[in-house]
């Protein structure tokens, strides 16, 4: 058993946890946080993504004892009071989803790349959101999403 | 009034998607709950020899083993021929064998190694043709033993469904024609790949002998039919509770997790039992679409008119049936496509192989019969030198022309649909070569699709006290957008407004019978369900107001939820219903049943109406490829998709359908395809099995065709399936238009088109050659 401290969407947790028992695995199956999803459990969906020090990463590839002392932010954590993070209303607004199981990982994928880059080019944007899985096929909604917080859309 | 109708207002899931808060299927954890794990088989055909489960029971945290000895049941929705767990023999590379339930995931993996099976191998047949030969392994020896539905089998051959159809006089036909083609096509097996893979959670309840499951599915009431007549138990033994579902796309419409969860929670001692397939086990051992090989002969006049045609098609089902027989029949019976033929024949036989089971895929084998029929037209237009437009133009249907069945089509924006596409994607204008190893190329290619029918669906709705409006209905959100088109439907039809409606999950036990969310068939028929029984609430909404108020009900008018008498303003729903208070309540309810059976619009004289649709889907993908000479890569430009719609509820909704559509269109087509060999699938993740990503976005143009049709609630027609089915062709067709290759097979791999290019300008230089 391992000894755990980090924060979760800004709250301190401490907790035990098997050495085996990956990032995701803890938030879905300890902290009840089911927004990150497993579509495949080995890195190639992006399904899963969660933001560890404000850089999105497959939680499924990330052991527990590897998250210890990082702050890590969840879906659950950008929606404050009922009121949507303007990332989640663009996505609401552009009918940027479906289906919806891709959707925690794209929006903090997404949410991730444009704090760091507030006015990106288009490919650059679909470089960033490569690595998440949309079988849906709403990667032209979730583009416009994007436009329309970069201001390039509508 | 339609206040909601036809506006995209916001889709009535849309926080709780994005907030994460949205329960799927996956998302289910029941205290005490156990979790299951599967032994599979390694033999793509074998007999049972022994099974030695003592090392696995003593693992750490086994609480139940089964075997097929144990849960003898066959199932299937077609034909029941589908062991729960095998019985005796396997039938394909990862069928289930041994159930495991432990306390953890991890625990009930680990067991599974520890199973030892001795199996004895036995004859096996992979290939479909192969199959079909009458010395091929039979994959089911005791064929004419099963239960099974009304489709026709050939007992003692690999043949599970043999389907014929004629009409006219194809000699004559033939005789007619100034040109006959002959073409071979296959398509291949295809991932439905929801990124929610497959999971159940069943509960057994040793007092009453009942069944809970809480799972995905786009199909509850017919997946309770197949658990009750397999497991011989009546309806309330079995309930199915809806959860999200994360995209199903045809493949979670059948049972396939659930066998195992099921199987194990009879033996559990009432604990609940979770089983989620692995990536790997829900590519390889779920369902995929289902491969065909299509040979067409095609009769055509030197002014383009189509006179007969003949088509032989064999599908391969895999190991079991599942639900292919709708599959294949109802792919064999569009191979004619959007056009008038006047003498055709169809021969359609479908065959056990010894492989992963196939099953329905988006648009229920009409993608595989697009890319047939599709191809083949591009190369007749050749050949004849007529423009692949105006071609298509000359024989597509119009409203009144008769189906091949002759029934009379009603509801027809096709033509449309053709020029639309055609115009935004400049057709007839390429920049042929925008460097010197890239080409550029522009395809067309259509599709007709019939829905299910005669389905039915029915709707319950009550009006509670505070004016809140519950709509129940067995149709789960697949993420099509069918919550919020209902509701659009729901508050227009009562005149209430749309945020009062709610729309619970599904649940056998409460909500009426409907047929399956599939076909594209819930907006119109769960929607006129829907407007029926709104009308009828509306209605009751009224008289009671009269009575209330003592007023006359004619006087009377409902919108948006409040009650006008006389053009005032008198009350709302909530009010008036809201002042009887505590004890005394009030709800009012309706319910309706809609079934398009007896309509005349499906009248068709002769033996085939049932082959009538209630109303025919068109959808017409123009595409601009650009492709690398050097190496085969293709890249899709932009694709102009026309669909008729009908009328659009959400029109939003119907671009997201449209986009999506050619988005998977372009996966399917270009990216997915299993390998292996031997019954065994080589890849068995998304590594391996590629599916379209971000980078692969082209500019998508979605046209949404509107056309009239009498019988269908506010005009709409369905809209889900058509967006998938013609983007191969179409890219196919646009590469013929851009290095002159033409291939047969799907999917069109960069290596294949490479090697098309190549063999082209070796018969081009020998063709020079001997020219000099
Ligand atoms: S579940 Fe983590 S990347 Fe797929
Ligand atoms: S919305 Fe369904 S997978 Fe993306």
């Amino acid at each position: 058993m391992l000894e755990l401290e980090f924060t979760v969407n800004g709250s301190p947790r401490k907790i035990e946890s098997e050495a085996r028992l990956t990032l995701l695995e803890i938030l879905r199956e300890t902290f009840m946080l089911t927004g990150a999803k497993e579509a495949c459990g080995v890195g190639e969906c992006g399904n899963c993504m969660v933001l560890i020090d404000g850089v999105a990463t497959p939680s499924c590839l990330v052991l527990a004892g590897d998250a210890g002392g990082t702050a890590i932010e969840t879906i659950e954590g950008l929606a404050s009071d009922g009121e949507l993070d303007p990332v989640q209303r663009a996505f609401v607004d552009a009918g940027a989803f479906q289906c919806g199981f891709c959707t925690p990982g794209m929006v903090m994928t997404a949410k991730a790349f444009l704090r760091d880059n507030p006015d990106p080019e288009p490919e650059a944007v679909k470089q960033a959101l490569s690595g998440v899985l949309c079988r849906c096929g709403t990667y032209s909604r979730i583009m416009r999403a994007i436009d329309q917080l970069t201001g390039r859309g509508i | 009034m339609t206040t909601n109708v036809g506006r995209s207002v916001p889709r009535v899931d849309g926080y709780e998607k994005v907030t994460g808060a949205h329960v799927y299927g996956v998302d289910i954890q029941i205290a005490g709950m156990l979790h299951g794990a599967v032994v599979r088989s390694p033999h793509a055909h074998a007999r049972i020899v022994s099974i030695d489960t003592a090392a696995a029971a003593q693992a750490p945290g086994v609480e139940v083993i089964v075997t097929g000895r144990d849960f003898p049941f066959l199932f299937g929705g077609a034909c029941q021929d589908q062991p729960y767990l095998a019985i005796d023999r396997v039938r394909y590379i990862g069928e289930p064998v041994v159930a495991i339930a432990a306390r953890t995931e991890a625990e009930a993996q680990e067991a599974v190694d520890l199973v030892t099976v001795e199996y004895e191998e036995l004859p096996a047949v992979f290939d479909m043709m192969e199959a079909l030969d009458e010395n091929a392994p039979l994959v089911h020896p005791d064929m004419d033993t099963y239960v099974k539905g009304g489709h026709v089998i050939v007992p003692h051959t690999n043949i599970n469904t043999l389907w014929t159809f004629q009409c006219g006089d194809v000699e004559a036909g033939f005789a007619e024609a100034d040109h006959i083609f002959e073409h071979e096509f296959s398509a291949h097996a295809i991932s439905p790949a929801a990124l929610e893979p497959h999971v159940s959670v069943a509960k057994y309840d040793p007092v009453t002998g009942g069944y809970t499951l809480w799972l995905p599915t786009d199909r509850p009431f017919q997946m309770r039919g197949e658990l009750t007549s397999s497991l011989g138990v009546t309806s309330d033994k079995v309930r199915i509770i809806v959860t999200g579902v994360g995209g199903s796309f045809g493949g979670k419409n059948t049972l396939i997790s659930e066998t195992i969860s099921v199987a194990l929670a009879r033996h559990s001692g009432g604990r609940p039992v979770r089983v989620e397939f692995t990536r790997e086990e829900d590519l390889v051992a779920s369902t995929t679409r289902v491969p065909a090989v299509m040979r067409l002969k095609t009769g055509v006049t030197n002014d383009g008119m189509l006179t007969a045609r003949t088509a032989e098609i064999v599908w391969d089902s895999g190991a079991y049936t599942a639900n292919t027989p709708g599959v294949a029949i109802r792919g064999s019976s569009t191979i004619v496509g959007p056009y008038r033929v006047p003498n055709v024949s169809i021969e359609s036989r479908q065959v056990y192989t010894n492989r992963a089971i196939t099953g329905s895929y988006r648009g229920y084998g009409t993608t595989q019969v697009t890319w047939a029929c599709e191809s083949q037209m591009d190369i007749m237009a050749a050949e004849l030198g007529i423009d692949p437009v105006s071609f298509r133009l000359r024989n597509a249907y119009e409203e009144g022309d008769p189906y091949i069945n002759e029934q009379i089509m009603h509801g027809v924006g096709l033509h449309e649909s053709l020029k639309r596409s055609a115009e935004e994607i400049g057709w007839g204008e390429v920049d042929r070569a925008p460097a010197p190893h890239l080409r550029r190329g522009k395809g067309i290619a259509t599709m007709i699709k019939p829905t299910a029918t005669p389905t039915s669906s029915n709707a319950v709705i009550k009006v509670e006290h505070d004016g809140r409006v519950t709509v129940l209905v067995a149709a789960p959100e697949i993420g099509a957008g069918q919550s919020t088109v209902l509701a659009q439907m729901a508050a227009d039809s009562i005149g209430v407004p749309l945020d009062s409606i709610v729309i619970p999950g599904t649940d056998t036990a409460f909500t009426p019978f409907n047929g399956p969310v599939a076909s594209s068939r819930t907006t119109y028929h769960v929607g006129n369900a829907i407007m029926l029984a709104g009308a009828e609430v509306r209605e009751k909404i009224l008289r009671a107001a009269g009575e209330i108020m003592e007023l006359e009900p004619v006087s009377l008018d409902l919108m948006d939820g409040v009650i006008y008498h006389d053009g005032e303003r008198i009350t709302t729903v909530a009010d008036m219903l809201g002042s009887f208070g505590f004890l005394d309540g009030y709800s009012i309810t309706a319910e309706a049943r809609y079934s398009p059976k007896g309509s005349p619009l499906l009248k068709a004289p002769g033996p085939y109406e049932w082959m009538s649709s209630i109303f025919w889907m068109f959808a017409t993908h123009a595409v601009e490829v650009e492709v690398d000479i050097e190496t085969g890569q293709v890249r899709v430009v932009k694709v102009a998709a026309a669909q008729d719609v009908g009328r659009a509820i959400h029109p939003l909704g119907c671009e997201q359908q449209i986009e999506g559509g050619v988005m998977m269109g372009i996966s399917n087509g270009l990216f997915e395809q299993y390998k292996g060999s031997g019954g065994k699938i080589a890849n068995s993740s998304f590594a391996d099995y590629k599916l379209a990503t971000m980078p692969d976005l082209p500019e998508i143009v979605p046209i949404i065709v509107e056309s009239e049709h009498s019988e269908a609630p506010y005009g709409a027609k369905g809209v889900g399936e058509p967006g998938a089915a013609p983007t191969a062709a179409a890219i196919a067709n646009a590469l013929y238009d851009a290095v002159g290759i033409r291939l047969m097979d799907t999917p069109l791999t960069a290596e294949s088109i490479r090697e098309a290019i190549e063999a082209l300008a070796e018969e081009q230089a020998s063709e020079a050659g001997r020219s000099q």
